[in-house]
């Protein structure tokens, strides 16, 4: 054998070891991570079942129902719905972090809570390529940590490709950048015979029509140095109730800002959703500087506290839109700003609509969530 | 299907030439570099990354 038919064989099977461990590392970002069923959880389907469409695909995805005694025992009593909408943007962990708390302790006095906690699946099976993301962060339970995935923006381009030069939106022929055809928050009201993230949508828009879904809230991030932070975002419909939830919320010292949905910013859920169908769409965000384009190193730890040096410079020279020190925005106080708009969301809708409640217990409140930390409120993993 | 079809034989057929570089390549060099691409490759041809 020639010397560099060695030297061959020797760079094959490295390339092929390289190979083998990446691979093994991509692939076990594939396996979604356990979600305990609460006491509170009374039903656990698949997205497909409102949309079949959907069935065997990526984009398919968990459905988990709370329903409340009374809706049951009296449908006279059936109470309001909410759909909670997490892992719309897998790179923004407090909405899935969120999910996952409403799904593990939530118990409905009155109506029902449909909870959505990885609503791009598909999203969660990758990073965002040159973004030096973590693939996962550890959070520390009593029973032992548990592990969740930090995903990507946008859908997998192994389940959906190619991109288009120009995204055209659908049902508005709004054009964006080709990239956006797979973003979850760019699809709605969706396709049934669109690209997956399409029909993702659709089979988000399908159960709320079919399940007269009466509020909607999808749930975000933004990086510290986006306008839209800290905030709620409305559609038209849903500014009364918007409105109320802020004063309310505002009351606790918890700041928000409501912004209105833009007409002209088309496929967004706070905008397709209130126009389609007849439910009050919600869009709320935290700050998250692990997405932002200031931050410096990329880690779980910034991820989990949020703290970040470049940022507070930042601050100092007047760049962010959200407040920003040493402390950061650790993830306790973002999911807990989350939890804490959903609370208060049914709560300003029961005090309207005393016919309809929307009631339930077991959810920390901000100031718990900070004091304890997301641990204590995680269940053991059987 | 048919264009992701296309897409993996036109995939599959640089990975072999990149493997045939890395075997009859003379230089270490060569071979290094073509080491490299192949990792890639391997990892789309069986739509893992």
């Amino acid at each position: 054998m020639k010397k560099h038919h060695i030297t061959a064989a020797i760079f094959l099977f490295l390339a092929l070891g390289a190979a083998v461990v990446a691979g093994s590392s991509f692939l076990s970002m594939r396996k979604a991570e356990p979600i305990v069923r609460g006491p509170g959880v009374t039903e656990i389907t698949m997205l497909s079942s409102w949309f079949p469409g959907l069935k065997g695909t990526a984009g398919d995805t968990e459905v988990y129902i709370l329903k409340s005694k009374r809706v049951s025992e009296d449908k006279a009593q059936a109470g309001a719905s909410m759909l909670i909408l997490g892992g719309t943007h897998p790179n923004e962990p407090s909405g899935f972090m969120s999910a996952v708390l409403l799904i593990e302790n939530a118990q409905m006095n009155t109506g029902t809570l449909y909870v959505i906690p990885r609503a791009n699946n598909s999203a969660f099976t990758h990073n965002d390529p040159q973004e030096g993301s973590p693939q996962h962060y550890t959070i520390k339970t009593a029973s032992g940590s548990r592990s969740f995935r930090y995903g990507s923006r946008a859908t997998n381009p192994i389940h959906q490709w190619p991109d288009p030069d120009v995204y055209i939106h659908d049902s508005s022929g709004q054009s964006l950048s080709g990239n956006e055809t797979r973003n979850l928050n760019r699809g709605y009201p969706g396709r049934p015979d669109g690209t997956l993230t399409e029909k993702i949508c659709y089979g988000i828009t399908e159960l709320i029509k079919k399940e007269k879904v009466t509020i909607t809230v999808d749930l975000h991030e933004a990086s510290p140095e986006y306008p839209v932070n800290m905030a709620m975002v409305a559609h038209p419909k849903a500014m009364g109730l918007a409105s109320e939830t802020v004063i309310g919320l505002e009351m606790q010292d918890i700041l928000i800002r409501l912004e209105p949905s833009p007409v002209n910013l088309r496929g967004l859920t706070h905008r397709e959703l209130g126009d389609f169908t007849d439910t009050l769409p919600i869009l709320m965000e935290t700050p998250n500087a692990s997405q932002g384009r200031l931050r410096g190193r990329t880690n779980e730890a910034l991820v989990l506290t949020g703290i970040d040096p470049w940022y507070v410079k930042a601050q100092k020279l007047g760049r962010l839109y959200v407040p920003y020190d040493e402390k950061g925005h650790p993830l306790e106080e973002r999911v807990g700003r989350h939890l804490a708009g959903i609370a208060e969301l049914a709560f300003s809708w029961t005090l309207n609509n005393t016919d309809r409640p929307l009631e339930f217990t077991g959810l920390p409140s901000f100031a718990e969530l900070q004091a304890s930390g997301i641990g204590a409120w995680l269940k053991p993993v059987d | 299907m048919l264009m992701t079809f296309i897409y993996l034989t036109i995939l599959a057929a640089v990975l072999g030439l990149s493997v045939w570089c890395l075997i009859t390549s003379k230089k270490p060099s060569l071979q290094a570099t073509a080491a490299m691409v192949v990792v890639p490759l391997l990892l789309r041809l069986f739509l893992i990354n």
